[in-house]
């Protein structure tokens, strides 16, 4: 069995690549995938942080590559899922420490026991960046409804055709449709338009989300989140699954009163 | 006769050849004739040995390295091949520290993705902090909160011991046991000093005042 190498890009940074890569890997290991997640930037791991494993790492991706250790001795099995493994960044090292062609071969061997190797890719476009598409079966890219995110959302589609990986999917990360509405925030359709890529999810701006990684729990294993239902819906159309982007506006008043009374 | 070594004096040290025609025995008779003779005119110096045209024993190699070393005050020794300088090195200073058992100083926060090593004891005179790696020989005190990750007695001292004034390390290491701290950690922030030890193959936190 050889599963998929999933790169997760954005070029530009904070638009939520980690907590995405945490809660589409974890909803992934939830649906039953085995699934091996890589932190991909040398030098500013967070993705042990967002999963609450930092405590855990011995062993990380450079001593791999070097030989100081064996790749199975690196996986950090997830605290909370059996089905999910991290594979940490070094963070006392930069991005020179791994070329792509240690990538290649790292997420070939990982992909032979996993159905998914998720590559959470660093921001930028240099080597870290080089590094992450390196193994890429194929990739998606991260971005906000800000004109700047869209920008370098297209700039990287353009480099990932250029290495041969075709096809990326997008994924609109903290909309706000009150905002949208209102006409102060860059609608979905536009954002389609201008990247010209499939969408393969929206995910609403949600507190709750800042609260969550800031503990290392990831979102989609809260209830009642329209977030964490975004990730889940993301996992499933990754495994081919036909689910429909949810609606995202907020409660009319009568399902606001509805669900007040149990009725919802 | 032409004479068995010669020297070249460079901007990085002083260079020892080797005449290729000469005999192992008349190159270190001649060597240890100018060690004698030499007094402390290579004080504070590197020297290099050059070696091109030789094929040493690894014994032979380390005669001559040894007479070297008994030019007074001299800096480092190199083995060179052609002033490429990268062979051996016979770091006298080095050694010297080991056997000192000294102490390193760091009067600054360690931030994340630093990372300190040395052969003996270090002290922090501030915060380790999550992220950040020191790595000791010998025994770790920290003078301010510790939360990234320490190793005391890397070189498998058994006996070495970890202090922090406030102790919430992502993970303690001792020689060559791990542990990690709990998951639910609400710790409150005050300063309450705790010492780390290795107890029957595992690692012991204990308030330090009690």
């Amino acid at each position: 069995m050889a599963g998929k190498v999933i790169v997760i890009t954005s070029g530009k940074g904070g638009v939520g690549k980690t907590t995405a890569t945490a809660n589409i890997g974890t909803a992934l290991a939830e649906i039953g995938k085995k699934v091996c997640l890589i932190d991909a930037d040398i030098g500013l791991r967070n993705l042990d942080v967002v999963l609450g494993l930092e405590n855990r790492i011995v062993y990380d991706i450079v001593d791999v590559v070097e030989g100081n250790c064996r790749l199975e001795q690196a996986l950090i099995k997830d605290k909370r899922n059996n089905n999910l493994v991290l594979l940490p960044a070094a963070q006392t090292r930069d991005k020179t420490a791994v070329s792509p062609e240690q990538m290649k071969e790292l997420t070939n061997d990982l992909k032979e026991d996993m159905d998914y190797v998720l590559v959470d890719s660093p921001a930028g476009i240099e080597q870290g960046f080089q590094n992450s598409i390196a193994g890429a079966d194929d990739a998606i890219i991260l971005t906000t409804p800000e004109v700047s995110a869209v920008r370098d959302a297209d700039r990287i589609i353009g480099l990932l055709e250029a290495e041969g990986v075709n096809d990326p999917e997008v994924i609109i990360n903290r909309i706000r449709m009150d905002m949208v509405d209102r006409g102060d925030m860059m609608n979905i359709e536009d954002m389609i338009e201008i990247l010209a890529i499939n969408l393969l999810g929206v995910v609403p701006d949600d507190e709750s989300i800042v609260v969550s990684t800031n503990r290392g729990e990831p979102i989609v294993l809260s209830d009642g989140v329209k977030a964490s239902q975004a990730f889940n819906n993301i996992a499933h159309r990754i495994t081919g699954k036909d689910i429909p982007i949810m609606d995202l506006r907020k409660d009319s008043v009568m399902t606001k009163l509805k669900k007040i009374f149990g009725l919802g | 006769m032409s004479s068995a070594i010669s020297f070249q004096v460079s901007k990085k040290g002083v260079l020892i050849n080797l005449n290729f025609e000469s005999k192992f025995s008349d190159v270190k008779k001649e060597l240890m004739d100018h060690v004698n003779k030499a007094d402390n005119f290579f004080a504070g110096a590197d020297i290099y040995l050059n070696i091109t045209g030789h094929c040493l024993k690894l014994e032979e190699l380390s005669e001559l390295v040894n007479i070297i070393k008994k030019y007074n005050d001299i800096n480092e020794v190199y083995i060179d091949n052609n002033f490429e300088q990268k062979k051996t090195t016979i770091n006298k200073k080095k050694n010297e520290i080991k056997n000192k058992k000294d102490t390193l100083l760091i009067e600054k926060t360690i931030r994340s993705g630093q990372r300190v090593k040395y052969p003996t004891n270090v002290v922090i005179m501030g915060d380790i902090n999550p992220g950040a790696e020191v790595i000791a020989g010998g025994d770790i005190i920290v003078l301010g909160k510790l939360k990234g990750v320490v190793h005391a007695g890397a070189d498998g001292s058994y006996d070495a011991k970890i202090f922090a004034m406030y102790l919430e390390a992502t993970q303690l290491r001792i020689a060559n046991v791990i542990s990690r701290s709990p998951d639910e950690n609400e710790k409150n922030s005050k300063y309450d000093a705790e010492i780390a030890y290795l107890k029957n193959g595992k690692i012991i936190v204990e308030n330090y005042n009690n």
